[in-house]
C-alpha cells in the first residue's frame, strides 16, 4: 500500500500552507485560528501515527507490571479480593496480547516492501529470459495473488468514489477479518 | 537489478541516471526531459510563484520573439488540471500583418516536477502541425528550456467553448462525463472524424523536429514500454509485482507498427471544447503525450473502461458517446485504417500500465518531494491506482488468442 497516511498528511499541509492559508480573509480571526489548529493537529497526527502502536504496547506492558505488583501488595486484604480476581484475569489476557504484538508495525511494513521488491525481481528475471519455462505459471500466480490484494486496496479507497460499482467491493473490515 | 532499497531516488546519482538512460532507450526529446528532471530532482521543492514573476517571464519570452510594443493586462490564475500551472492574461499587441488587438491568452507552465513529465516543444510543434487539420487552440510562443520563465512553458490563445454541458456532472479531469443523447448525436461524427484526420495526416510534411519516427517493426511499442518502465524505475517507492508482470507481458507481445501516424495519446471526452449553441467542436486540447506511433494507441484510449458511461438502456458507451462496435466501424470508415483487435488490446494494457506508473509511482514521488502546485491532488489521485492495476490484471487474463 503506497497511499499511506504520511504522504497524505504532508500534501494536505502543503496545500494549506501554500494555497489555503494565504487565501483566507485576514480579518476572519476564527477561520485563521481554526485553519492553523487543523494544521497543528495534522502535524501532531503525523508524529503520532508511527509511534502510536509502540506507545500503546509500552503502556500495556507497564500496566501488566503494575497489576502484578498491586496483586502482591494487597493479597492479604480481603476487601479487594473481587477486584483482584478481575485484575488477575485481565492482566493474564493483556500479557497474551503483548506476547502476540511483538513485531513493530514498522517492521511489518519493511517486510512488505522487501517482499514486494524481491517478488518483483523474480517476475522481471523470468520475463527477461526468452528461454524461461515458468512464464505461464508465474503469470497465473501473480495475477491470482494480485487479484486478492488489489480487492483489498480498492476497498480501502472506496470513499474516494472511483468505483463504477462500489457495491461489488466488500467492506475492508470484512476483507481483513 | 537495482531496487528502491539500493538507490536514493530523491537524490539520484549521475551514474544511476546514465544507467537508466542506457537501459531504456527512448526518443531523444523524451530522454532530454526525463534526464533534466532527474538532474534537478535533488533541488528545492516547488514554491508558490507570484503572478508578477510570471508576467515578467512572459514579457521576456515575447520580447525575444516578437518585434513591436505590447502590454500584458488582467493576469490571473486558472484552475484545473493536475499537471501544469496556468495563468490567463490579455496581450495588447499588433500581430505580424494584422491590426492592433487585445488577445486573451494562457500561459501553460510546468511545475518543478509534473505528474506527467513531457516536452513543451513537442506540445507546441504538435498543435502547430494540427492547425487547419482539426480544431486546436492557437499557440504563439514556447519557452522550451525555461530560459524566460521559472520552468518550461508555452503560450496559447483561448478557444471558444466548454468541455461539458453546463448542466452535466463529471469527476476529476472530466472523467465519467454524462452527455445527453441529442448532444451525443452531434458530437459523435466530429469526434470520430477528427481522430481519422489526425491519424491520416501526413506528419512528414510538418515541422516535428522534436519527434522521432520509429523504425518499422516493434520499435514504436518498445520505445513506449521503455518510456514508462524508466519512469517507474525513477519514481516508484514500493515495488509492484503486477506492474512488473505487465511490463514483461507487454515486451513479450509487442505489436508490429504497420502504419505510423500522429497519435494524440489523450483523446477523449473532456479534452475537447465545443460550443453549446451549435454543438461544434472548437478545439482539441492536451497534446502533451502525443507522438508518432500506432493509431491503436488512441483507439485503445478512447475505448478504455475508465472513460465509459452506461446509457439509459444499460449500453456501455465509449467516452460516453457511442458503443465500441459503432466507434470502430465509424472510425474504419472515416480513416480507411483497419482496426486490429489484438493490437487494440495490447495498447489497452499499455495505456493502463502508463496510468498505473504515473498515479502510483510519479504521484508518490513528486508529492513526497513537494514538487508541484497540486501535491494534494496528485496524492488524491494515487487512490485510483489499485483500480487501474486491477484493470491490467483483467486485461492480461482476458487477452485474445494471439495476444495472450
Amino acid at each position: 500500500m503506497q497511499m499511506r497516511p504520511e504522504i497524505q498528511i504532508q500534501s494536505v499541509l502543503k496545500a494549506m500552507t501554500d494555497v489555503v492559508l494565504p487565501a483566507l480573509d485576514p480579518s476572519n480571526k476564527l477561520a485563521q485560528e481554526q485553519a492553523r489548529l487543523c494544521m497543528g493537529l495534522l502535524v501532531l497526527l503525523g508524529q503520532q501515527l508511527p509511534l502510536q502502536f509502540r506507545f500503546d504496547c509500552d503502556e500495556l506492558k507497564r500496566l501488566v507490571a503494575l497489576a502484578h505488583t498491586l496483586a502482591s501488595d494487597v493479597k492479604d486484604d480481603a476487601c479487594a479480593a473481587t477486584a483482584l480476581a478481575s485484575l488477575g484475569r485481565l492482566s493474564q489476557s493483556a500479557g497474551d496480547v503483548l506476547e502476540r504484538a511483538k513485531a513493530d508495525p514498522a517492521e511489518v511494513r519493511d517486510a512488505v516492501r522487501k517482499l514486494r521488491a524481491a517478488t518483483s525481481a523474480v517476475v522481471q528475471a523470468v520475463y527477461a529470459d526468452p528461454a524461461a519455462q515458468s512464464v505461464s505459471a508465474v503469470q497465473r500466480t501473480v495475477l491470482a495473488s494480485s487479484q486478492a490484494q488489489l480487492l483489498r486496496d480498492r476497498s480501502l479507497m472506496l470513499m474516494q468514489n472511483w468505483e463504477a460499482n462500489p457495491k461489488a467491493i466488500p467492506p475492508i473490515q470484512e476483507l481483513l477479518a | 537489478m537495482t531496487t528502491a532499497e539500493d538507490v536514493d531516488k530523491n537524490r539520484p546519482s549521475a551514474s544511476w541516471i546514465a544507467a537508466l538512460r542506457s537501459r531504456f532507450p527512448v526518443e531523444a526529446e523524451i530522454d532530454r526531459v526525463l534526464t533534466r528532471r532527474m538532474e534537478r530532482r535533488a533541488g528545492p521543492a516547488f514554491a508558490p510563484l507570484a503572478l508578477d514573476t510570471l508576467v515578467k517571464g512572459v514579457e521576456s519570452l515575447i520580447k525575444s520573439q516578437h518585434q513591436g510594443v505590447f502590454e500584458i493586462t488582467d493576469a490571473r490564475w486558472l484552475s484545473g488540471g493536475a499537471s501544469k500551472l496556468q495563468m490567463a492574461f490579455t496581450l495588447h499587441w499588433t500581430p505580424p500583418g494584422k491590426m492592433a488587438q487585445a488577445t486573451p491568452m494562457v500561459l501553460r507552465m510546468e511545475p518543478s516536477e509534473s505528474i506527467v513529465e513531457t516536452s513543451r516543444l513537442r506540445e507546441f510543434q504538435l498543435i502547430k502541425a494540427m492547425e487547419g487539420v482539426v480544431p486546436v487552440p492557437p499557440v504563439f510562443w514556447c519557452d522550451s528550456l525555461g530560459e524566460h520563465l521559472p520552468y518550461p512553458a508555452l503560450i496559447y490563445g483561448f478557444a471558444e467553448g466548454v468541455t461539458k454541458p453546463a448542466a452535466s456532472s463529471s469527476g476529476v479531469s472530466g472523467l465519467g462525463m454524462s452527455l445527453p443523447p441529442e448532444l451525443r448525436a452531434k458530437l459523435v461524427p466530429q469526434f470520430v472524424g477528427c481522430l481519422a484526420k489526425i491519424h491520416t495526416f501526413d506528419y512528414r510534411k510538418a515541422d516535428l523536429s522534436a519527434f522521432t519516427e520509429p523504425a518499422p517493426g516493434t520499435q514504436c511499442a518498445e520505445w513506449g514500454i521503455n518510456w514508462w518502465e524508466r519512469v517507474w524505475e525513477e519514481d516508484s517507492d514500493e515495488d509492484s509485482p503486477i506492474l512488473r508482470l505487465a511490463a514483461g507481458w507487454l515486451r513479450r507481445h509487442m505489436p508490429t507498427l504497420t502504419r505510423p501516424c500522429l497519435v494524440h495519446a489523450d483523446y477523449r471526452t473532456g479534452n475537447f471544447l465545443f460550443t453549446e449553441h451549435d454543438s461544434q467542436i472548437t478545439a482539441w486540447l492536451d497534446w502533451e503525450l502525443g507522438r508518432i506511433g500506432d493509431p491503436h494507441q488512441d483507439l485503445a484510449w478512447v475505448t478504455s473502461q475508465g472513460f465509459a458511461q452506461l446509457d439509459s438502456e444499460g449500453r456501455r458507451l465509449v467516452c460516453g458517446l457511442m458503443t465500441e462496435a459503432d466507434f470502430f466501424e465509424a472510425y474504419e470508415k472515416a480513416s480507411g485504417i483497419a482496426v486490429n483487435p489484438i493490437t487494440v488490446h495490447w495498447y489497452k494494457v499499455y495505456n493502463a500500465y502508463m496510468i498505473g506508473v504515473l498515479t502510483l509511482g510519479t504521484g508518490y514521488r513528486i508529492a513526497r518531494n513537494g514538487k508541484t502546485h497540486q501535491d494534494v491532488l496528485v496524492t488524491w489521485l494515487m487512490g485510483i491506482s489499485s483500480m487501474i492495476l486491477d484493470e491490467i490484471r483483467e486485461l492480461i487474463e482476458n487477452a485474445p488468442q494471439g495476444g495472450r
